[in-house]
C-alpha cells in the first residue's frame, strides 16, 4: 500500500454523520479482530467489502484501500496480510486528522 | 393556488447504515424524500406496503441479495415500473451484467461520487414523472370516456346494466362490436287518450304530463333491467334479454307491464280529475328473434331492435285497450305457469296489420287495486 495520508478531506456537510461513521469503523475493528481469530473468512470480505464502499465515499480513502486489501487477503486465504492490515487499520483510526470543506 | 409537488421518494436499501445515511442525506439535500432500510425483505415489505418513486439498491447484504430484490420487483406488476438503481463496484462487470439480466434500469459505482448519483437519480425522476404524467393523462381520457358513454346510457338502462355494458367496453365481443342476432321480448307501451287531452291542456303543462308519464314506465323498466330503445311521441319500446340474456325474459317484461299499469293507474285518475278525460296505458309483449345493433349514419347513431318480433310487439299495442296487456302466443307459453288463468284472456286468431299469417292473441287482465282497467 503506498503512504497513508492521515488527514481526511471531508465534504462540511457529512459533518454531522462523521462521528458515528467513526464510531461504526472502531466497531469494525473490532469485528475484523474477532472474525480473523475465528478464521471467518466469509465475515472478514464482507466486512472488507463494506470498507472498500464506504471510506472514499466519505473522504476516507484509505479506508478503501484497507477493505481491498481484506479482500484480496481472503482470496489468498493470507492471514499475515490480513493482520497487517488490521493493525494499519487501527493506527489510521487512531491518528487520522479530519478537515471539512 | 397550484398545489405543492409532493417530495420524490426514494428507498435506499444498504445493510451498511453508515452508507444507508450517507446517501440519505445527499437526496434529501436535493428535497427530496430519503428513507432507509438494511434488509432486503425489509425493502420488498416496504415496496410493496408503500412504493417510493425510486429504489436504490446495494447488490452485495446478507440475505436477499440486490439481484434478488430487483428481480422480484420486476416481476411484480405492481412494482415492475418503479425504476431501481443498483449500487455496485466500479470494477465489477459480472454484477452488471446481472444487474442487467435482472431488470436494473440504472447502475451506481461505489464509490460513490455525489455528482454521478445526483446526476442519474435525477435522470431517472424525470423518466418517472413523464411516465407517470402520460399514465395519469391516459386514464383520466378513459374516465372521461366512460363518463360519457355511462351519461348516454344511463338515459336508457339502469345504472347496474349501464356499469356492466361499460365494464365489457373493449372487450372482443363487447355490444357495439358488431350487430348480432338474438332471441329477445320486446316491449312496446302507449299511453291512450292522450291526444285528446293534449287538445285542452296548456303546452308547458302536456310535457310535464309526457314526462310523469316516461318517468314512470322508465323507472319499471329499470327495475326490471330492461333497455330502453325508443320514445316517440307516448310511445315507448323496451327490451328483454337484450344487450345481456336474462333469467326468464318473459316473465320479467309481464312483470315490467304490471308494474307501468298499477304505478300509471293514479296518475291517471289525478289527470282525469284535472282534466276530464280519462287516459290509459295499452301495452304488446312479443317474443322471437331480433337483430341488434347500431342503426343509422355516421351522423346519427342508435342502438336498437328491429325485425318481426319488434313490429308484432307494437301491432299488438296498437290493439290493446288502456290498462290491457296483449301477448302473442309464444309470450303466453313462457308465462303459462306464472299467470292465473282468471287472469288471461284468448283473443284468438288475429292477423296483425302488415301480415298474411294470423297469430294466436292473448290479453292478459293485469288487477289493478282500486283502479278498474276502463275502456277507452
Amino acid at each position: 500500500m503506498a503512504e497513508i495520508n492521515y488527514t481526511a478531506v471531508v465534504a462540511r456537510d457529512l459533518e454531522d454523520l462523521v462521528p458515528v461513521f467513526l464510531k461504526n469503523r472502531t466497531k469494525e475493528l473490532d469485528s475484523l479482530g474477532s472474525a480473523l481469530k475465528a478464521s471467518d473468512y466469509a465475515q472478514l470480505k464482507q466486512l472488507g467489502h463494506r470498507m472498500k464502499g464506504v471510506g472514499n465515499s466519505y473522504g476516507f480513502a484509505p479506508i478503501s484501500e484497507f477493505g481491498k486489501m481484506i479482500e484480496e487477503g481472503v482470496r489468498k486465504v493470507d492471514t499475515g496480510a490480513i493482520r497487517d492490515c488490521i493493525a494499519a487499520y487501527a493506527d489510521y483510526l487512531a491518528n487520522v486528522k479530519i478537515v471539512y470543506e | 393556488m397550484k398545489e405543492p409537488q409532493p417530495a420524490f421518494r426514494v428507498l435506499v436499501v444498504d445493510d451498511d447504515p453508515d452508507m444507508g445515511a450517507f446517501l440519505a442525506l445527499l437526496l434529501k439535500k436535493e428535497g427530496m424524500r430519503a428513507d432507509v432500510v438494511e434488509d432486503g425483505e425489509t425493502a420488498l415489505m416496504r415496496v410493496m406496503t408503500d412504493p417510493p418513486d425510486l429504489v436504490l439498491l446495494d447488490v452485495m447484504m446478507p440475505g436477499l441479495s440486490g439481484f434478488e430484490i430487483c428481480h422480484r420487483l420486476k416481476s411484480e406488476e405492481a412494482t415492475a415500473l418503479i425504476p431501481i438503481v443498483l449500487v455496485t463496484d466500479l470494477e465489477d462487470q459480472e454484477s452488471r451484467v446481472r444487474g442487467i439480466e435482472s431488470g436494473a434500469d440504472d447502475f451506481l459505482s461505489k464509490p460513490i461520487k455525489r455528482e454521478e448519483l445526483l446526476a442519474r437519480v435525477k435522470t431517472l425522476r424525470r423518466l418517472h414523472e413523464t411516465r407517470k404524467e402520460l399514465e395519469s393523462r391516459r386514464l383520466a381520457a378513459e374516465v372521461e370516456s366512460k363518463e360519457a358513454i355511462r351519461k348516454t346510457f344511463s338515459r336508457y338502462v339502469s345504472p347496474r346494466l349501464a356499469e356492466r355494458i361499460i365494464g365489457d367496453l373493449g372487450k372482443p365481443d363487447d355490444i357495439f362490436s358488431k350487430a348480432k342476432r338474438s332471441d329477445v321480448v320486446a316491449l312496446f307501451a302507449d299511453l291512450r287518450g292522450f291526444t285528446r287531452l293534449t287538445e285542452r291542456t296548456e303546452v308547458g303543462r302536456v310535457v310535464e304530463m309526457l314526462n310523469e308519464y316516461f318517468s314512470i314506465l322508465s323507472q319499471a323498466a329499470y327495475r326490471y333491467d330492461a333497455t330502453i330503445f325508443n320514445m316517440a311521441g307516448d310511445a315507448l319500446l323496451v327490451g328483454f334479454n337484450v344487450p345481456f340474456p336474462q333469467q326468464d325474459p318473459a316473465r320479467l317484461a309481464y312483470n315490467c307491464a304490471q308494474e307501468m299499469l298499477t304505478r300509471f293507474a293514479p296518475v291517471a285518475d289525478q289527470w282525469e280529475r284535472e282534466q276530464g278525460i280519462g287516459t290509459g296505458v295499452g301495452i304488446g309483449i312479443s317474443m322471437g328473434e331480433a337483430v341488434i345493433g347500431n342503426v343509422g349514419s355516421p351522423h346519427y347513431m342508435s342502438y336498437t331492435i328491429i325485425g318481426n318480433t319488434v313490429n308484432t310487439a307494437a301491432r299488438l299495442m296498437q290493439l290493446a285497450q288502456p290498462y290491457e296487456v296483449l301477448i302473442c302466443d309464444r309470450v303466453y307459453d313462457e308465462l303459462r305457469a306464472v299467470v292465473p288463468l282468471e287472469q288471461v284472456e284468448a283473443r284468438g286468431d288475429v292477423t296483425l296489420r302488415g301480415r298474411t299469417e294470423p297469430i294466436k292473441v292473448f290479453c292478459l287482465n293485469v288487477p289493478l287495486d282500486g283502479h278498474p282497467a276502463r275502456a277507452g
